[in-house]
């Protein structure tokens, strides 16, 4: 497939902070591009260069054909943007808002008047159109964010932490608006930290860490690479010791070992049959008792892991 | 062209979410104007004013200037509060160029301090004497080129001042050097005279003598009121050279620092 943008050696620096570093990447024309990555990873740094909000420090990208540093003005006219935290005056109300955006961005009356209504009314915000934005919960904000874009239906759709603060039912729904505008033939780069998120929606994932790219690949072939194609999680009934965690890595069937927490371990293994009940002897043995044993595929949690070296809660922590 | 139309839009509909606001500040304004003049009546030396018959006749057009300063200096708050709520990255990312943006604002600024400023001049109008239709246009063109100014000074200040705190602090100093250097509240005549006996710093007469809003309430009396000198129109050359200045350091700021 073609791709539609392409970013090479984006940087962007704030200070002495590299937010964005050296990033090469490209997008494929009609694909959901999940970017991935704790917080600080650089993922809004890295959409609003390329949205032409902000300037990068080195380093540039494609899109649609035009370059952002040299015609912003028709780079922008391909974009639509939800932005992570709602850009909306206060005093101003939903309908007010999703319109006038659906009229800068060229829609006809007629046409602006339908899908305005339809896209609020299914995101369930068609009665609360008239309420200053300030009267609205942080989700409702949200839901009007995305509105404007699923009005728009912009060439390329940024959308940066999409379903942050709306509730289960709503996530469902927003996901499926977003594939929805991918089978019309918009782009989507879904900027994530949500892994079940980026798993359910991105033909394609890129994980981003510390301003950089680690890899980039479809979910499954991500999931695939994983060395010790079998997972399985030991939860114990106290603390496990150093030295017990030691002894299970002794096992050569054994390729990794993270402590999720202090009392749970996740043992990412080949062989899945012949190693648990040694593993279960072992335990006895040294008079470790298990609550529970549970085994699974690998996730994008393990993908992420095995990328970062970090568990999701570790990379949450070192982010903030 | 259309671009800006829309952000004209957007701010104009702003301005009127406040419009009950709006209603009571004009109001308190005219009161202000109405007690004013009789306190100040009697307060200032009657010599001063007698050219002009009553501080009220005096004042009204000085009031209509101010009126016209603080809406339309509004919009730099407005902007100054998108941009620390990063609103700004919203208008910066809109299929627009970023000079048909700066347009946009300046514009809805001076065209906010238009409409603020009607029920004012009405006022003035009324109590003063209405001018001709050659008089009218120039009046209107002069105080909407003056708008443009104050708007494009308030851009400015509000993206170059991080806080509100620090904008509001600007504000207040431009206000009161702008205003207390003028002929709003007294007559050119009394400054150039306070100038020449040494009681008033010749720097500041100076900045009387050129400030815009001097021009523009000296041109709206001389207009209104019968018994004044004819209006020199190489006045306006101050509104001008003001507003020329001004819109264009706004403009440069709102593309400069915004797209940091
Ligand atoms: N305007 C700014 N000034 C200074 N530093 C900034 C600015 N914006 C971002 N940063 C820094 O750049 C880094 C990347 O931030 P960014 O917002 O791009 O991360 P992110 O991946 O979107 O994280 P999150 O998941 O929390 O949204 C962080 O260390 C952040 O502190
Ligand atoms: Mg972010």
């Amino acid at each position: 497939m073609p791709s539609i943008i392409q970013i090479s050696n984006l940087t962007k620096k704030f200070g002495n902070i590299v937010a964005v570093d050296h990033l090469d990447l490209e997008v494929e024309d009609g694909e959901i591009l999940g970017l991935l990555g704790p917080n600080g990873a650089g993922k809004t740094t890295t959409i609003l260069m390329l949205a032409t909000v902000i300037r990068p420090t080195e380093g540039t990208a494609t899109v649609g054909g035009f370059d952002i540093r040299k015609n912003p003005e028709k780079v922008r006219e391909l974009f639509g943007i939800v932005f992570q935290e709602p850009k909306m005056l206060w005093v101003s109300t939903p309908w007010d808002i999703v319109n006038w955006h659906a009229k800068v961005c060229g829609l006809s009356t007629e046409e602006r008047k339908r899908r305005v209504k339809e896209v609020l009314e299914s995101l369930d915000m068609w009665e609360h159109r008239r309420k200053n934005v300030h009267a609205l919960s942080g989700g409702m904000r949200k839901r009007v964010e995305l509105a404007k874009v699923l009005v728009q239906r912009p060439k390329i759709a940024i959308v940066d932490e999409p379903t942050a603060q709306i509730d289960v039912v709503g996530k469902h729904r927003v996901w499926n608006m977003l594939r929805r505008l991918r089978d019309e033939g918009s782009t989507l780069i879904l900027a994530t930290n949500e892994l079940y998120e980026a798993d359910e929606l991105s033909d394609r994932v890129a994980i981003m860490h510390r301003g950089k790219l680690l890899v980039c690949d479809t979910p499954k072939t991500l999931k695939d690479s994983i060395v010790g194609g079998d997972i399985v999680e030991i939860q114990l009934e106290n603390d496990a010791s150093a030295k017990i965690v030691e002894e299970l890595k002794n096992f050569k069937e054994v390729v990794n070992i993270l402590q999720v927490k202090p009392c749970i371990l996740r043992l990412y293994l080949n062989k899945v049959e012949e190693v648990v009940p040694k593993i279960m002897n072992t335990l006895v043995k040294k008079n470790v008792p298990v609550t529970s044993i549970h085994m699974s595929e690998p996730s994008l949690d393990d993908v992420f892991a095995h990328y970062t070296g970090l568990t999701i809660e570790e990379a949450q922590k070192s982010g903030e | 062209m259309k671009a800006i139309m829309h952000i004209v839009e957007h701010d104009l509909r702003n301005f009127f979410r406040y419009k009950w606001w709006l209603v009571g500040l004009i109001s308190m304004n005219l009161a202000d104007l109405f007690i004013m003049a009789i306190v100040y009546n009697y307060m200032v030396s009657s010599a001063v004013i007698a050219q002009y018959d009553t501080y009220f006749k005096f004042f009204a057009p000085g009031l209509t200037v101010t009126g016209l300063f603080a809406s339309a200096f509004m919009i730099g708050r407005e902007i100054n509060m998108e941009r620390r709520r990063e609103v700004h990255h919203y208008m910066l990312s809109l299929p627009m160029t970023r000079m048909e943006l700066a347009i946009g604002r300046v514009l809805s600024g001076g065209i906010r301090g238009m409409i603020y400023m009607s029920p004012l001049l009405l006022t003035c109008f009324v109590f003063l004497g209405f001018p001709t239709v050659w008089e009218l246009l120039v009046i209107l063109i002069v105080l909407f080129l003056m708008a443009l100014g104050i708007s494009g000074l308030s851009i400015a200040i509000a993206v170059s001042t991080a806080s509100l705190e620090k904008f509001i602090t600007a504000r207040g100093l431009v206000y009161y050097t702008l205003f207390f250097c003028s002929s709003v509240f007294y007559p050119l005549s009394l400054i150039q005279q306070l100038g020449a006996e040494g009681k008033f710093p010749a720097p500041l007469v100076i900045l009387a003598e050129v400030n815009p809003l001097s021009s523009a309430s000296d041109m709206i009396r001389s207009f209104l009121l019968p018994d004044l000198p004819a209006f020199s129109y190489t006045s306006i050359l101050n509104v001008v050279v003001f507003s020329a200045i001004f819109i264009l350091s706004a403009a440069f700021a709102y593309i400069k620092i915004l797209e940091r």
